[in-house]
């Protein structure tokens, strides 16, 4: 066995699938991508040496247990993650039998779709460099395998050129192509959760999602925006309660009619995919922003489907707004409704201040005071509660978190018979003064409570707010600044930082709103803004084939340009200049005569030209080909121009000067 | 069908006289194999972009059916504008494989990469032509009988860059190589004293004598060349010795009478190849036709013809 150099066209096939692979790295299972990076490295060293290589049979069986760990591992074979750790295993073993130039494409085909599969997976704004990156690869691959001789950088070069040749029409064509309005092959999305508003509420739950930095949803005002007191963004709102948890409890119920007593707020929300069927809007929305999803009795915004993607709407909302309304009685059962014999000193304490107050009214502002003034603490690591939590919370720990003071306040409202519900959401926003948006984060995660008054409706009461008011104006990090990791803290110690990372939020949030969300309701918005009165498909296809046809001639000029011959120089258009006018009394220069040579055939010819033409060529042979003095080069080429421009000829030679040609 | 598209090429093309520069008009190109599975990748890349309309798939897709339409380009003008400068085929013998030489001529200062020649049904032969460049490439010609070979047409094609496409064209100018006879036989040389007809044919003097001059042609050795002449601008000449010394030979096919008349070619090329390699002067006599003695590659090429074409006129009329 002797050690032989691997195929360039192998190396770089490897190399390109490899860098596919590394594109899933933290996405499909380790051992997939670890198998495909063994294959990677076992075909590499076996192409070092003659010997052995899996027969079709071992490959066969290979195969098919590997679709077999698949199988085990996702239950099925369609879908992204799936999909892709078949690919990587397919292709790793396709790697095996890599043998002609077919066999490469096929590698190289490979990994492009790998890449796909990364771009499907994931279209982050960080990532798109590395995408381009692996793109360029893979076309330098193919160039390899196409050219085995290929030196890499010409590999790299061709491949580079030709990319960057295709951006401009792979942007026209991204405008122009017509989309399809909706999919028309469903596939099944990972199952995996990701951190956002559950529909249930339990002490902690909330104090796990503010420590996560995500955005949860942008928002952009347009005209007014609303005071820091007022950005309550509705989730799932809860109604049962079984003395631990809150749920959200099922029913339906009519929508009361609303009378708008505040501002009404125009914006648009982007919300980052949660995979939870919640649409994030503010306080109070007026009406459901699209046809698919159904604005609640509560004010939810719940749509049909998970949100898996990015997805951004427009919407109104109030944030004060009340109803003339009897309350629906099945709906005050059920917000009334408390476990039975649980928290028993929780359910004293209300009924003694509701004997007290007055009114609901009173009764909710008497509560509030004993919050206030009963030595609450704001904390996110509060003690563990026991058996009965409220009544440990109120009376013995009295130290919390918006969870606790939401669930305890909507305790106390219940065991008096006031109606009250638990609403989950965000509180806040980070403003981000370049993209002049909110940024709502997973941190800003909040839960209050609303109560029935008579006569008023349903009112918000943050029983938070009371405890920390300082919570309403500021993010929960510059609360509790201990919530912050040490790298969260690092970057919010730096003003510069902080702009830094604002203004690349803002680049993300511009790329995710222009780019990754460009459909076919944006590609007609732009036709519209193009001037087209009716914009329909029609058009686009039009601008397609016009932007085709037109990026074609383009590179067809481009690629005929750089393969012509280098434009002359000045020197040498002067000196055409000066051939062409001695062309016109004697004879043509030969190309094979130098100037020199030139020069002594046209005095040959013309003995009475010999004064000024001897001359002028050879300036012209010093100035090319004698040692260039810098400094009067460039004057010294002016003055021949000069010279060349004054030059006259005569047609004829003078009568005296023919006879001596004449006789020869 | 592809005899069809052949001919439609010829009827469209017409009969080319070299030099050719190949024009824009007489370039084909299409995709390979490579290319189909490359579109056949582009239109799933597509519709994974659209179902999940996923915008960042597109551009990718887009940007990957750019660069397909960019090598096309770059395919295409790979090819476009070379010259073929000469397209000849030198005689072999019977039985050896020949060649036909293919000059290609870049005019241009980018480079061509990986230019491919061939003959119909044979092998490419692949060339990378520099800048100004010029190269002679060599398409193997399989053995074939005494005669003529007719080559119709030479394929010049390239699929540079990237092998998605393949672009290439027919230059239909008709090629003839000669196969003299194998040379066989092991009959001894004849002499035949006193042969001393013919225009060069002086008896007496010692030395090589210079005779005159004429025109290049196609094999002459350069040593004869009349270089002070051509650096006085006058066009290749080549000067010409009668060597008066040797002996003169004759080689008459019917003396030849008992063997058959493949056999008596073979035994005339023979004593031509080897009179020739001892530089000394010989005759040629066939039926209709009769070569004075002389000497040289260009003589002896005329014999050898001579023998090639024996008995073959009427079929090439």
């Amino acid at each position: 066995m002797t050690a032989q150099a691997v195929p360039r066209p192998l190396l770089w096939v490897c190399a390109a699938f490899a860098g596919g692979v590394l594109l899933h790295l933290d996405r499909l299972p380790l051992w997939a991508c670890a198998a495909a990076l063994i294959l990677i490295a076992w075909r590499l060293l076996r192409a070092r040496t003659v010997g052995w290589y899996p027969g079709i049979v071992l490959r066969a069986v290979l195969a098919l247990a590997l679709v077999g760990l698949v199988l085990v591992r996702f239950h099925t074979l369609n879908g992204l993650a799936a999909g892709g750790t078949l690919l990587v295993l397919m292709a790793g073993l396709k790697l095996l039998e890599t043998r002609t130039a077919r066999d490469e494409y096929v590698m190289v085909g490979a990994a492009l779709f790998l890449l796909l599969a990364a771009c499907l997976d994931r279209e982050d704004l960080v990532r798109t460099p590395l995408y381009a990156v692996q793109a360029w690869l893979c076309c330098a691959a193919l160039a390899v395998v196409a050219y085995p001789e290929c030196p890499a950088p010409a590999a790299a070069r061709l491949a580079g050129r030709a990319l960057l040749m295709a951006l401009p029409l792979a942007a026209l064509l991204f405008v122009f192509f017509p989309r399809l309005p909706g999919a028309f092959w469903a596939i099944p999305q990972g199952g995996e959760a990701s951190t956002g508003l559950s529909d249930t509420m339990s002490p902690g739950s909330i104090v796990q999602l503010t420590a996560s930095y995500e955005p949860a949803f942008r928002a952009k005002f347009h005209g007014a925006i609303p005071p820091p007191a007022e950005r309550y963004w509705r989730g799932p709102v809860l109604h049962d309660f079984d003395g631990y948890t809150w749920r959200g409890g099922a029913g339906f119920h009519p929508r009361e009619r609303l009378e708008n007593l505040g501002i009404t707020y125009r914006y648009s929300v982007t919300l980052e995919p949660s995979r939870r069927r919640w649409w994030l809007a503010l306080d109070i929305p007026a009406e459901s922003p699209d046809p698919h999803v159904l604005l609640t009795y509560d004010h939810q915004l719940l749509a049909d489907e998970p949100v898996t993607e990015t997805l951004s709407f427009e919407a109104l909302s109030y944030t004060h707004a009340t109803t003339a309304q009897a309350p629906d009685p099945a709906g005050q059962r059920q917000d009334t409704a408390l476990p039975e014999g649980n928290n028993p000193r929780t359910t004293a304490l209300a009924r003694t201040l509701r004997r007290r107050a007055g009114s609901d009214a009173e009764f909710v502002r008497a509560v509030l005071e004993f919050l206030r003034s009963g030595g609450f603490a704001y904390t996110l690591t509060p003690e563990r509660l026991g058996a009965n939590p409220v009544d440990d919370f109120l009376f013995n720990t009295r130290e919390g978190f918006c969870g606790h003071y939401a669930s305890a306040f909507a305790t106390l409202m219940r065991a008096a018979g006031v109606p009250a519900r638990v609403v989950t959401g965000y509180l806040g926003g980070e403003w981000n003064p370049i993209g002049g948006y909110f940024v709502v984060r997973q941190s800003d995660a909040h839960a209050w409570t609303e109560v029935w008054l008579t006569g008023r409706g349903w009112i918000r009461v943050d029983p938070t707010a009371v405890v920390a008011p300082e919570r309403l104006e500021r993010g929960i990090f510059d609360l509790l600044p201990e919530a912050l990791s040490p790298r969260q803290r690092l970057l919010h110690s730096w003003p510069l930082l902080t702009q830094l990372l604002q203004r690349w939020d803002a680049t993300n949030a511009w790329w995710s709103a222009h780019v990754l969300r460009f459909d076919y309701d944006a590609q007609l918005g732009l036709l519209a803004r193009l001037g087209v009165r009716t914009p329909d498909a029609r058009y686009l296809g039009w601008g397609f084939m016009a932007v085709l046809s037109a990026w074609l001639t383009l590179v067809a000029w481009q690629v005929g340009r750089s393969a012509r011959p280098p434009a002359p120089d000045a020197l040498a258009r002067i000196y055409t200049r000066l051939c062409r006018k001695v062309a016109r009394v004697a004879s043509a220069r030969m190309s094979h005569q130098g100037p020199l040579a030139f020069a002594s055939a046209v005095i040959t010819q013309r003995p009475d030209l010999s004064e000024p033409l001897r001359g002028l060529f050879e300036r012209y042979a010093q100035l090319r080909y004698g040692p260039s003095a810098s400094a009067t080069r460039a004057a010294d080429i002016e003055a021949f121009s000069r010279a060349v421009a004054r030059l006259k000829l005569p047609r004829t030679a003078p009568a005296d000067a023919r006879e001596p040609l004449s006789s020869i | 069908m592809r005899a069809r598209a052949l001919a439609w090429m010829r009827r469209r093309q017409g009969p080319d006289h070299l030099p050719v520069r190949l024009e824009r008009r007489r370039l084909y190109i299409l995709p390979t194999r490579a290319g189909l599975a490359f579109a056949a990748l582009l239109f799933l890349m597509l519709l994974a972009g659209l179902n999940y309309t996923n915008s960042l798939a597109l551009f990718l897709t887009f940007v990957l059916a750019g660069f397909a339409l960019v090598v096309m380009q770059q395919c295409h003008r790979n090819l476009l504008g070379t010259e073929v400068t000469a397209a000849r085929a030198p005689a072999v013998f019977a039985g050896t494989a020949g060649c036909v030489q293919v000059r290609l001529t870049n005019a241009e200062a980018a480079v061509r990469a990986r230019l491919e020649a061939a003959l119909p049904g044979g092998a490419p032969i692949s060339v990378e032509l520099a800048g100004h460049g010029q190269r002679q490439l060599e398409l193997p010609v399989p053995a074939a009988p005494r005669g003529i070979v007719h080559l119709e047409r030479v394929r010049l094609a390239t699929a540079h860059p990237f092998g998605l496409f393949r672009a290439w064209t027919w230059l239909h100018t008709p090629i003839e190589m000669l196969v003299y006879p194998r040379p066989q036989g092991v009959l001894p040389i004849p002499m035949q004293a006193g042969f001393n007809a013919g225009p060069h044919g002086q008896i007496g003097g010692g030395a090589d004598e210079w005779s005159g001059l004429r025109a290049f042609r196609d094999g002459d050795s350069p040593r004869q060349v009349d270089w002070k002449a051509y650096a006085r601008e006058a066009p290749l000449l080549v000067k010409e010795y009668s060597d008066a010394s040797a002996e003169l030979r004759e080689f008459d096919f019917t003396s030849l009478a008992h063997l058959d008349v493949e056999a008596r070619l073979s035994q005339l090329a023979r004593w031509v190849v080897d009179t020739e390699a001892h530089g000394e002067r010989y005759g040629l006599a066939l039926p209709g036709i009769r070569l004075p003695p002389d000497r040289g590659p260009e003589h002896r090429h005329r014999c050898l013809a001579a023998l090639a074409m024996f008995g073959l006129e009427g079929a090439r009329a």
